[in-house]
């Protein structure tokens, strides 16, 4: 097997759950992230759920799943000494990522200046919620205030009515992903002069970015975007009821063969008028459409509806709770799950694993995630050399 | 001026709709040089709007696949190219001879990404699908229901933005590992393994507690939190669409929150007196709060609890976003381009910004075709009349 990609890349994670999956993604590529925890562990410990709804640091799974792959360091750095042991991992380390409050780092005399100094090779990744600069900056923020100032909230759920909350943390989400692409730019920046940089994300940014339509909409028709209900903004895909379910229509295939194998089931003639052929007309009279085209699943079931479409090319689809991914068959015929062992407590858990399989550098989750500290006496002592004593005194005054 | 990220990477560009062009804006952004194969038709895709957004920094070359002798040509293009991307289902490429087992014999370091909704693989890998029809699959459009219960979900394709950025980042993982180590290779991503990804703690749950997963309303997904929820705030002007989600997880922000309000005879009621009271009885807490932003326009509400130290925001439109936010407007999130037909538009920036390398937007869209000569004549060495001739031959759209 080939090297993974970051092989030999030495991570400093001091983020919280705001930015816990930028190192994750790291790690699953081969990067040695080291989560570094202030003492009592990362707050993403105290969130559920939990493993057997036992709440504890160790058996938190939404820690669980943003912290794969990582080694755990408690260090107190409100203290001098952890301070000064930060510096010596910081000497040698290639990436720090953190998403604490601008200006934090500073103050801890760990800024970008002084980092800068010390290692001039490493690179600083901050995640903010609005970035660290500008009149917003010092902003309070949750997943579900950047969602709501990223644009995101709005246009989900129904017109006139209370926008419906993003499912899944996708403010977060899409600031860290945002985050390892500002990284990676960041390495071939490096290569090309030796020099860290600063990688400055502001995770409301991401946010919008990933709204597909809305500065488009705003800037190219000065429209603005409202709440469709379960229906695609440019009106292509609706969700329908059928018999057992829900299935989404799509008006975005080939207008024929949807129309015959409505036609065929003895439906739908009122679309064989001239005029339907048109797509600007079918857009513009969506509501009727639709109505016509609900008319017809009503009685169908989801799973014969939408496999019969995919044997015409249609984009139809099942709308399915999220419990079938449990079982879904596409996911376990290319190895989606990785099952990871947690000899502590005797069991093997599967894990939501690659979501791209790469030819030649492997995407694989290997170790599970660090119990808080776990990792501290192998880093300090054996990799930092520091003495037994040491860290014994550093234990006795809470900085470990 | 320091080099760009990506100087000297040369993408050939296939995809289509939403998710590739996201990811090959990208790389745009990060000084790849992109090249956008196109159809021409007699419709002229705007410098504005989405289109233009989408495909800004991009060069395009119109060149008709379906064409005898196209492919050669393509080939040709292959050569001088570092990554070619697409978003077909899994079958197209393989039919043009534009995969990586034909790619690979004429560039053997090529790497080609490419973005399936399903994948290569797998029972369902020729299925047709879209960014809507993915997040239903999923499970988001179903677990997204209103207060009614209603399916909702995303009203646009939230897939083909996160299938966009996490594509560029599977590129710039493929280039990382071929400057180190001089190979190429072939990336399977699948969009629904992408967006499957996006609720991991969710799946964890599942397989792990085997708990079924509801729809979570404005329930907090990241902790105990109350109030958490969107209020509904006093109208601007004929506007009666606007909201304020407010967030409130520790003892210090509810008591912020209080004295931000005045300090309420009912706030220091005892069902309200900790967080587990404030969950239990949200339902009278919401109401309660409901009432104070009524009275409230969303942005003044905002700032009087930000001013305090709560966690809110207002639920933006496209009009706040792009037009009234004071902080995506201070950082410079939507920069102008001037077109060439004169005037100019803003686009979307780019989420980062690096300390000692300007990335982010440099340029307009192209029209379809418009850097025929430039790849064809700089880069291929072809003459001009030998462009003609594969204009002639309808390989090259004029």
């Amino acid at each position: 097997m080939e090297q993974s990609v970051f092989a030999g890349l030495r991570v400093l994670d001091l983020t919280d759950q705001k930015g816990s999956l930028c190192g994750r993604i790291l790690a699953d590529m081969g990067a040695d992230v080291i989560k570094v925890e202030p003492p009592g562990g990362d707050s993403a410990r105290r969130i559920g759920p939990f493993l057997d709804d036992a709440p504890h640091p160790d058996r938190s799974l939404f820690f669980w799943f943003y912290n794969l792959n990582k080694r755990s360091l408690t260090l107190d750095l409100t203290s001098s000494k952890g301070i000064e042991v930060f510096d010596r991992l910081a000497r040698s380390a290639d990436l720090v990522i953190e998403s604490s409050a601008p200006g934090r780092l500073r103050e801890l005399g760990l800024g970008w200046d002084h980092l800068h100094e010390i290692n001039p090779a490493l690179i600083l990744c901050s995640i903010a919620p609005f970035g660290q600069t500008g009149p917003r900056r010092n902003y309070q923020a949750d997943d579900s205030v950047l969602a709501a100032l990223g644009g995101m909230t709005y246009v989900c759920g129904y017109p006139g009515e209370t926008p419906v909350r993003p499912l899944g943390l996708q403010a977060y989400h899409s600031g860290c992903y945002y985050a390892v692409i500002g990284i990676v730019a960041a390495l071939f920046a490096r290569d090309h002069d030796g020099a860290g940089q600063w990688v400055d994300l502001s995770i409301q940014e991401a946010t919008v970015s990933a709204v597909e339509h809305l500065p488009g909409r705003y800037f190219g028709e000065n429209d603005i975007p409202r709440r469709y209900g379960a229906m695609h903004w440019f009106r292509g895909f609706r969700v329908a009821k059928c018999r057992d379910g829900y299935v989404m229509h799509s008006i975005s295939g080939d207008w024929n063969t949807l129309l015959e194998w409505a036609r065929s089931d003895g439906q739908a003639e009122e679309l064989a008028q001239p005029q339907w052929n048109e797509d600007g007309y079918r857009r513009a009279n969506w509501e009727r459409l639709y109505a016509i085209l609900d008319e017809w699943v009503k009685d169908k079931n989801r799973d014969e509806m939408a496999t019969r479409a995919q044997t015409l090319r249609l984009p139809y689809a099942a709308v399915r709770p999220l419990d079938e991914l449990a079982t879904d068959e596409q996911l376990a015929a290319r190895g989606y799950f990785a099952e990871v062992e947690h000899p502590e407590l005797g069991r093997t858990f599967r894990y939501p694993g690659a979501p791209i399989l790469f030819g030649a550098t492997p995407w694989r989750a290997y170790r599970r995630p660090p119990l808080i500290g776990e990792h501290t006496v192998e880093i300090l002592g054996r990799e930092l050399g520091m003495e037994a004593e040491e860290l014994a005194v550093m234990s006795a005054e809470g900085v470990i | 001026m320091a080099q760009l990220p990506l100087a000297g990477i040369r993408v050939l560009d296939f995809t289509w709709v939403l998710a590739g062009p996201v990811a090959t804006r990208i790389l745009a952004a990060l000084g790849a040089e992109v090249i956008k194969v196109e159809r021409k038709s007699g419709y002229i895709a705007p410098r504005t709007g989405v289109h233009g957004d989408l495909n800004r920094d991009k060069l395009s070359i119109a060149l008709n696949m379906s064409a005898p002798g196209a492919i050669e040509v393509a080939h040709r293009v292959v050569k001088i190219s570092d990554l070619v991307i697409d978003n077909f289902s899994a079958r197209v490429m393989r039919q043009w001879r534009m995969d990586y087992e034909s790619l690979v014999k004429i560039k053997p370091d090529i790497i080609c990404l490419s973005m399936s909704g399903f994948g290569h693989t797998g029972p369902r890998a020729d299925y047709v699908s879209f960014g809507p029809t993915l997040q239903a699959f999923t499970g988001f459009t179903l677990n997204m229901a209103d207060e009614k219960g209603r399916p909702a979900g995303f009203s646009y394709s939230y897939s083909d933005s996160a299938a966009g950025y996490t594509g560029a980042m599977a590129a710039l993982f493929a280039l990382w590992h071929r400057r180190r180590t001089g190979r190429g290779q072939f990336i399977d991503f699948a969009q629904f393994e992408g967006l499957v990804s996006l609720v991991g703690p969710s799946m964890l749950d599942m397989t792990a507690n085997a708990r079924p997963q509801r729809p979570q309303g404005w329930r907090s997904q990241e902790g105990p939190a109350a109030p958490h929820g969107a209020y509904r705030c006093r109208p601007r002007g004929d506007d009666d669409d606007r909201w304020l989600v407010i967030a409130a997880r520790t003892h210090e922000e509810w008591t912020r929150l209080v004295r931000a309000l005045g300090s309420p005879a009912w706030a220091s009621q005892p069902q309200f007196a900790t967080l587990y009271m404030r969950m239990r009885n949200r339902g009278e807490l919401d109401a309660h709060i409901g009432r104070w932003t009524a009275g409230q326009q969303a942005e003044a509400a905002m700032s009087t609890l930000q001013s305090a130290g709560v966690p809110a925001g207002l639920i933006a439109n496209a009009q706040d976003c792009c037009a009234l936010d004071p902080q995506l407007a201070e950082r410079g999130f939507w920069p102008a381009l001037s077109l060439p037909e004169g005037g100019e538009t803003k686009v979307c920036g780019i989420p980062f910004k690096l300390s000692g390398t300007p990335v982010g937007v440099r340029r307009h869209s192209s029209i379809a075709g418009e850097s025929n000569d430039y790849v064809f004549g700089d880069l291929l060495g072809l003459s001009r009349g030998e462009r003609d001739d594969l204009i002639e031959k309808k390989i090259l759209w004029p």
